[in-house]
């Protein structure tokens, strides 16, 4: 009765541009998954899922851009945390212009991102003002363009992961708290790992799948560094195929719901544990 | 015996000056609070104290032993703050026994230990509840539980009561006064509220801008202020301009109207400016008790407070407040009535201009 007598109040154009809205989110996700279960003419079927997972380098470049996505993600959190924590402690005067930074990606493109990267590291590293070289230039061989690649999916996703993180940072006190565990006699890595990270594992979740999701479906980095990536393996499936792409689309699809849902989940928990006063 | 004690210290934020030249001996098990308007630099010297600031100069020590550069961690000091900053991830319990488990007592020690904390601060029942789950009073403490159960030197309070609501306020003052006094505890507490100072402490330091202005029970810090701040800072306080009339019987006079005052002035001379300060409870009407200086004033206003009725009146062209116990039996005066007003000698502060 209560909802109804609601709804009933929303105005009638509110209700057509949230229609229209939902029209133009979901007609086209409808569309794929209609196209993708018609690989066999006149028969709704997986046909398209089941030939799509079959594939051996489906499965290669799926678990390929999962461990990229795993490594960029802690990267992150070891790179992030302790700046975030650093800033909301001692050099508030400094947020700024970290924050700037964290926002670089948003401004500067990807591809360009990945020529300053080819550039600087396809010659060989060598220690400033000799000639005695470190190491063979990074994208001469597989760990160097991994590492390559992790680097620049942590910069695309610091937008994200920084701002989830200090956003934790705010909502528990980070300053109070660690006065606190000084003052009880803890460490500094007691405190980072018994008191901060716990406090703001909601918000290291969120910035994860977030990370995450960018990492898996990313192309530019991935194809000009020339990885086996699972980006350009769906982009090239989309060039010569018709129903698996859209199956593997709407699959994906699924995927990040999973991981809001999963958002969703932790931080209602952990909205609980830390609690407004 | 002095336990802590303060020498010298000073600390500078750049050019400014937070806190300047504070010295103080608290004694072991003593209860010492800090009062002054906000921004007098009381919070400074607390954290000077348990080690978040480091002093610019001066010394701090605890037993003779100078830990004006130890880290916090290092000093066995207790802190309790005015957000409560509880461990939102943990239990109560676990809140009171984290400082035991930082030191690596043996889990069955840490139990006991937990145990007596949560007798103390009556919250047996809510050992598993998380922070969230409290009022805003028990979660303080819990706060004051966990940071009694490290043992520490000494206890540190910054404002711990003054987000709770007036009762609460009222009721846990008590109890964290009783919780220091059974365990013998030395205990800093900062405050800018002065009845908290006056009904807790065995001794208050009144600062203004970084200074110390009187240090002193709270019966002498509210009877006998030496500095016009002090007076006017805890409690209310009529003062006035005045002129030495008779150094040599204390006698002054406000606009002309003559009192005498219970304080020495053979210092000063015949004509010398002074201020002059009374308590408003200290005046009486003629009518009801005879008294040693006998003034002619006209009621200006009434207030009734509850318990006490305060009576704006006009003594020359110096207004004065006085307060009366409310007493439903005896009449009241009217506003533009003429009286007379009384009040001991001893009531007649007299301080520099
Ligand atoms: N880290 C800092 N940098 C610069 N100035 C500071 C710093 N900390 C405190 N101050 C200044 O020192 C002065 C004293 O501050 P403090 O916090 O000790 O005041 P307080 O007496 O505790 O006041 P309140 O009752 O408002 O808490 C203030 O003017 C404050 O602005
Ligand atoms: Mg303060």
């Amino acid at each position: 009765m209560n909802i109804l007598a609601r709804i009933r109040r929303i105005p009638f154009w509110s209700w057509i541009w949230f229609i229209l809205g939902a029209l133009y989110f979901l007609l086209p996700l409808y569309a794929t998954v209609n196209f993708s279960l018609r690989m066999e003419r006149d028969v709704i079927g997986f046909k398209a899922y089941v030939r799509a997972f079959e594939d051996p380098d489906f499965l290669k470049t799926f678990m390929y851009s999962n461990m990229l996505a795993l490594m960029t993600i802690l990267a992150s959190i070891i790179l992030i945390v302790p700046t975030a924590y650093w800033i909301r402690l001692r050099l508030p005067e400094a947020r700024r212009v970290v924050e700037f930074i964290t926002l670089l990606p948003f401004v500067v493109p990807a591809i360009i991102l990945v020529f300053g990267l080819i550039r600087i590291y396809s010659s060989p590293i060598k220690i400033p003002f000799t000639d005695t070289t470190l190491l063979q230039p990074l994208t001469t061989f597989e760990i160097g363009t991994d590492i390559l690649i992790v680097a620049g999916y942590v910069v695309l996703g610091l937008p994200y992961m920084y701002r989830s993180v200090d956003t934790g940072m705010r909502t528990v006190d980070v300053r109070t708290l660690t006065e606190a565990a000084q003052s009880l006699g803890a460490s500094w890595f007691t405190i980072i790992v018994k008191v901060i990270l716990p406090n703001i594992r909601a918000a290291l979740l969120s910035g994860a799948l977030l990370t995450f999701a960018i990492v898996v479906g990313e192309v530019t980095l991935a194809s000009f560094l020339g990885v086996p990536a699972f980006g350009p393996y769906l982009f090239l499936l989309g060039q010569h195929r018709a129903y698996e792409p859209a199956a593997l689309s709407f699959a994906s699809f699924l995927l990040t719901w999973l991981a809001m849902g999963l958002i969703q989940l932790f931080t209602g928990g952990q909205g609980q544990a830390s609690g407004a006063h | 015996m002095t336990h802590l004690s303060l020498k010298n210290v000073s600390k500078h934020f750049g050019d400014f000056t937070a806190v300047n030249d504070f010295n103080l001996d608290v004694n072991k098990g003593e209860f010492v609070s800090f009062l002054g308007p906000s921004g007098c630099g009381k919070t400074t010297t607390l954290r000077m104290i348990a080690g978040f600031e480091i002093p610019s100069t001066g010394q701090i020590t605890i037993n003779g032993a100078d830990i004006t550069n130890k880290a916090p961690s290092q000093r066995n000091v207790g802190m309790v703050f005015q957000s409560y900053a509880l461990f939102p991830n943990m239990t109560v319990a676990q809140n009171i026994g984290f400082g035991l488990r930082i030191r690596k007592e043996k889990e069955a020690d840490v139990v006991d230990r937990v145990k007596e904390m949560l007798a103390i601060i009556n919250l047996e029942k809510k050992a598993d509840s998380y922070p969230y789950q409290l009022s805003g009073g028990q979660m303080q403490r819990v706060a004051l539980g966990r940071a009694l159960a490290i043992r520490p030197e000494v206890l540190l309070l910054d404002e711990p009561l003054s987000a709770l609501d007036a009762k609460i306020r009222i009721a846990l003052r008590a109890e964290i006064r009783g919780i220091q006094q059974k365990l013998g505890i030395t205990a800093i507490y900062v405050t800018h509220d002065q009845e908290e100072a006056l009904s807790l402490s065995d001794r208050i330091v009144v600062m203004r801008e970084g200074e110390m202005d009187q240090v002193g029970t709270p019966f002498q810090i509210y009877n006998f202020p030496t500095t016009v701040f002090v007076a006017n800072f805890v409690g209310t306080l009529n003062n006035a301009s005045a002129e030495v009339v008779d150094p040599a019987k204390s006698i002054i006079a406000i606009d002309g109207i003559q009192f005498e005052s219970a304080v020495d002035l053979k210092e000063r001379k015949k004509g010398d400016k002074v201020r002059v300060a009374i308590r408003p409870e200290r005046f009486n009407f003629v009518s009801q008790e005879k008294k040693a200086n006998i003034v002619d004033c006209r009621i200006e206003n009434i207030t009734f407070l509850g318990s006490i009725v305060r009576i704006q009146v006009m003594i020359g062209n110096s207004k004065f407040y006085m307060d009366t116990f409310n007493n439903p039996f005896l009449e009241l005066p009217k506003i533009g009535d003429k009286d007379q007003v009384t009040c001991s000698r001893e009531a007649v502060l007299v301080l520099d201009e």
